[in-house]
């Protein structure tokens, strides 16, 4: 009788164990309908809209010059790269190759930005290369780091603070991935953006960048960039691929020349 | 045969809606070319043409020259009929710094006289 208890117990125990390695249920989504539904404060504005960068806006799409002080494996690639733009050569343009821009620089390429803001998502698609930026909304913190998958766009979570969107992004890829020509971003980049509105009736949005890579440069490096609202038909984002024929097409992008 | 590529100095810079870095692109110069359109890609996120040249030798050289996006051209007056293989056209491109046959297109003029370019206005919403 003893016996036949102590095996029921192991039994029970087995079972147990198992109930315990079962996968978690899986949090709700950003567009499950009652994950959109829950009750949440009303957003001071909308950044839904096909968005251009503001050419005229000081410092146009660049984050720099000014730089901030770089770190000494980070100056290599800058000093490297000055040398090449004095003698006429494109460095390392691994855009121009079909590698992510990624953020921060996808969003001030010369494309149109197509954003569509939801209660618990924005999702951003630039019209260069298509590039997909999700930023989540519900409220979750960063994706835990044993299961992020390292981006060029990063992991984005985002709220609201007073008149702002502030968005917190970390999780960036290490390799191909550049802040300007010659300034690498790292694996540590970690971005803030304060997104508002200006200008009359919101065809002006604003975003005041703070940028920190301790493996490029040191300290804080803040810029602020302008997008102007777009809305005729044919600034509208469509499909665009870079593709390894059409690259064979663009001779500035195959040049014998260029610093690899 | 008389070699119908010519190159001049400008005195300003074009600006161009590129996915890549132009720096080796001289913009200083430009050069006219005089051809027939090989090919014509209406792609994004560049349109591009190849253009023969014929050179002193009876040598035909192509050219490949690289375009905005057709989203632009458009808006410049552009069709994607608006060249085809085996027209007669003058091409006036800022050429690549390393000298092979290639550059950045300026302007096209076609066989009806007709001349375009790719310029078009960067969209800023109406004064307030």
């Amino acid at each position: 009788m003893r016996f036949v208890a102590a095996i029921a117990a192991a039994v029970a125990l087995a079972g147990a164990g198992v109930a315990a390695q079962a996968p978690p249920t899986p949090e709700l989504g950003v567009l499950a309908p009652s994950n959109l539904s829950k009750p949440r404060p009303k957003p001071p504005f909308t950044i839904t809209g096909t968005w251009f960068i503001d050419l005229g806006f000081p410092g146009s799409w660049r984050f720099g010059p000014p730089y901030p002080k770089l770190t000494p494996e980070a100056q290599k690639h800058f000093d490297a790269s000055r040398k090449a733009q004095a003698e006429g050569k494109v460095y390392r343009d691994d855009i121009g190759q079909c590698w992510p821009a990624g953020v921060p620089l996808i969003m001030t390429r010369v494309w149109s930005i197509s954003m569509v803001q939801l209660p618990t998502v924005v999702y951003m698609i630039s019209g260069f290369m298509n590039s997909l930026r999700v930023i989540n909304m519900d409220g979750r913190p960063h994706t835990d780091p044993d299961l992020l998958v390292r981006t060029f766009n990063g992991d984005s979570i985002g709220h609201w603070e007073d008149d702002a969107l502030v968005v917190d992004t970390t999780g960036f890829i290490d390799h191909h991935h550049w802040i300007d020509s010659g300034i690498p971003a790292s694996d540590a980049l970690h971005i803030v953006e304060r997104i508002r509105l200006v200008g009359p009736n919101g065809t002006k949005m604003q975003i005041e960048y703070t940028l920190t890579d301790p493996k490029s440069w040191e300290g804080e490096w803040k810029v602020t960039k302008q997008w102007n609202r777009v809305d005729a038909r044919d600034m509208e984002i469509a499909e665009v691929e870079c593709l390894p024929d059409l690259n064979s097409h663009i001779p500035s992008t195959q040049s014998k020349e260029n610093v690899r | 045969m008389k070699a119908l590529v010519f190159v001049s100095a400008v005195a300003f810079a074009t600006p161009v809606l590129a996915h890549h870095s132009a720096a080796g692109i001289d913009r200083t110069k430009s050069v006219t070319l005089v051809g027939t359109v090989k090919q014509f890609g209406w792609q994004n996120p560049h349109s591009w043409m190849e253009v023969d040249v014929p050179g002193e030798a009876g040598v035909v050289t192509t050219w490949k020259v690289e375009m905005t996006s057709p989203a632009f051209l458009i808006r410049a007056g552009w069709k994607s009929s608006t060249v085809k293989p085996g027209d007669k056209v003058t091409v006036k491109v800022f050429p690549l710094r390393d000298g092979d046959p290639g550059g950045l297109f300026q302007s096209v003029t076609l066989a009806d006289g007709s001349t375009l370019t790719e310029r078009a206005a960067i969209p800023r919403p109406p004064a307030p």
